[in-house]
């Protein structure tokens, strides 16, 4: 129907994501196809599957035309895209977590504006949570496993995405705060939103009818 | 060098040395551009590259210019942009002289990488500014000439490139009429391209206002009249008389010049969710797009209250290219013709001069090298023609490996070399 290029998360919203375009009439078979392939071509689209992260860089520079990312991958990069539709699937919270044998010692030290260390894969959005309550912290940033650091003395706490809140249960954190709540969004490129203008909205109504129908 | 310390020959980050064939492009397309800007009577200025800090207040600018501080410890930045510049320029300098300046500029802009996603901390801007005037026919001119730029370097629009249009004043008007209490909020998701956030403050205004979502995502051709004819619908009833029902006969009349400009408005697209990137923007505000980059080529509008902070309060229009980015989307041309004359003797600066007063561009070589060699050199400089002098002319060939050589005449070697 379209012949856009859309950039599709891997891990945990990938099936949300093709649930999602399914919906809109898109031919996302092929991407159940073969699980190792990283660029399919479909009649009618293209898919590029990558790192959630890496979702907007392809966007924002136009490699791909719109892609699915969570809102906690935007509010972390702010990429210049145009941010269209909450597709309401994906749901996780942003969350600010400490061992529990430790967990009244963390939250007196924040309140008393004292530095903690917080390890984390979101050092900005970390910042900016901190910053808005006015305390200071230590951001250490990880790419994987953030849950080991307070384990292992690399930091008092954490900031990360909780979906189910499994891992935190299996390592014993606890939740101090609750920063954000994040859904998965489709996102534009800002030139492909006008150039293609037909097309993107065309997925737009497609998606928007699937959602509510 | 000294053991352990590492010495920085390397350019700084996001800045880089451009060589030809690029810098030749670069320098082309620049005087392409500014012939084009001085066939509509802009003339050219030239501004500090370095500017006291306070004269651009813009945020985003200020964040992203690179500061330093002089011997009286006045803070200083590389400038950001042009417009901000001129507007001063204008104030301080033209204070007396009839308005409007019609001013057009091509130099290097400077920003800290990283900031706002820049990649580039030095890049070339080519653009106007027409200050005094506030005619929609100004606004349009400068687009025409945008256009009529763009097209002359050989992009075709719609296939190529388009101008996305839209009006500052109109979604701002409407929602200072209709739910001010949410204005400020919803023009900053919008500035921040965010339509699930503007949805989200939207759905919590109990008023009937409709346009408070729609409005952001009415998209489409110029040459469509269903796209302000939805517009119009939010400017009627409590917003018919504000600045909302104004911006919107702005609009209209920039379309109807624009169309009597000579049919620009196959090239424009509408968009009345765009409301620039700079705070500055007070009506028309237009990007330019092209085919295959996810970036803004050029972009510019109205910022009517800029220079009132110098003192002046005149009313502006203007557009900057950004040139690193319109070459990346250009069709490629062929390099000019040169030819590369190998001789060290008298009779080959003789023939060299000969030749470049009948129009051929020639690089003279006065050593006596093989023809392999000056073939690869010729290559090296993007020659296309690699010459030796001979009685009645020269000896000719292409500078591709195994070129055969040809006696040509002298005055027969522009016809071959643009053959």
């Amino acid at each position: 129907m379209s012949g856009l290029r859309v950039a599709v998360p891997k891990g945990a919203i990938f099936e949300d994501a093709l649930a999602a375009l399914d919906g809109a009439g898109l031919p996302v078979d092929v991407l159940r196809e073969d699980g190792r392939q990283l660029f399919y071509r479909a009649e009618g689209a293209e898919f590029i599957v990558t790192r959630p992260s890496d979702v907007p860089v392809f966007v924002e520079h136009g490699a791909a035309d719109v892609g699915i990312v969570g809102k906690d991958v935007l509010e972390e990069q702010r990429p210049n895209v145009m941010e269209l539709r909450d597709l309401g699937t994906g749901v996780c919270r942003m969350i600010l977590a400490a061992p529990r044998e430790r967990a009244e010692e963390v939250q007196r030290a924040i309140s008393h504006a004292e530095v903690v260390r917080a390890a984390t894969k979101f050092p900005d959005t970390a910042r900016r949570y901190f910053a808005s309550l006015g305390r200071q912290a230590e951001i250490i940033e990880l790419h994987g496993a953030v849950e080991l650091a307070p384990l292992v003395g690399l930091s008092e706490c954490i900031v990360d995405l909780a979906a189910t809140g499994n891992t935190l249960r299996e390592n014993d954190l606890v939740v101090l705060d609750e920063i954000s709540r994040s859904t998965a969004r489709l996102i534009a490129n800002r030139g492909a939103y006008r150039l293609r203008h037909g097309e993107v909205s065309a997925l737009l109504d497609a998606i928007h009818g699937s959602l509510n129908g | 060098m000294q053991r352990g310390t590492t010495r920085k020959f390397s350019t700084t980050p996001g800045t880089r040395d451009i060589l030809p064939p690029e810098s030749t492009r670069l320098l082309d397309v620049q005087a392409r551009i500014l012939e084009r800007f001085r066939l509509h009577g802009f003339r050219e200025i030239i501004t500090p590259t370095l500017e006291y800090s306070e004269v651009v207040e813009e945020p985003k600018l200020r964040d992203a210019s690179f500061k330093l501080f002089d011997p009286d410890n006045q803070m200083l930045l590389l400038r950001p942009e042009m417009t901000t510049p001129i507007a001063r320029l204008v104030t301080q300098r033209l204070r007396n002289a009839p308005t409007p300046h019609k001013l057009s500029y091509a130099l290097p802009v400077y920003r800290r990488t990283g900031v706002g996603r820049g990649q580039s901390a030095e890049f070339h801007q080519a653009g106007v500014e027409v200050v005094g005037s506030t005619s929609p026919g100004e606004d349009a001119g400068t687009i025409a000439l945008l256009i009529e730029t763009l097209e002359s370097l050989g992009l075709r629009a719609p296939r190529d490139f388009v101008l996305v249009l839209g009006q500052a004043a109109f979604y701002e008007g409407y929602l200072r009429r209709v739910a001010p209490e949410v204005a400020s909020e919803l023009l900053e998701a919008l500035a921040a391209k965010d339509l699930v956030r503007v949805d989200e403050i939207s759905a919590d205004v109990t008023v009937e206002a409709a346009g408070l979502r729609e409005i952001p995502r009415l998209v489409g051709p110029a040459t469509d009249a269903s796209v302000l004819e939805r517009a119009t619908r939010y400017a009627e009833g409590r917003a018919a008389e504000g600045e909302a029902a104004a911006a919107l006969d702005n609009l209209r009349n920039i379309l109807a010049y624009l169309h009597a400009g000579g049919g620009h408005l196959d090239s424009v697209m509408l968009d009345l969710g765009l409301i620039g990137r700079h705070n500055y923007y007070t009506g028309a505000v237009y990007e330019v797009y092209a085919a295959g980059l996810g970036f803004t080529v050029a972009n510019g509008g109205r910022y009517d209250n800029l220079l009132r902070r110098f003192g002046e309060p005149l009313p502006a229009t203007g557009f900057a290219i950004s040139l690193e980015r319109l070459i990346s989307v250009l069709p490629k041309e062929e390099p000019s013709p040169l030819l590369v004359l190998v001789g060290g003797t008298i009779e080959a600066i003789r023939l060299a001069a000969e030749l470049r007063s009948s129009g051929v561009p020639v690089l003279h070589l006065a050593e006596d090298l093989a023809p392999v060699t000056a073939v690869g050199y010729a290559c090296s400089v993007e020659a296309s023609w690699v010459g030796y002098p001979a009685p009645d002319g020269l000896e000719l060939a292409p500078a591709e490996p195994g070129g055969r050589f040809e006696i040509t005449a002298t005055e027969k070697v522009l016809g071959r070399l643009l053959s």
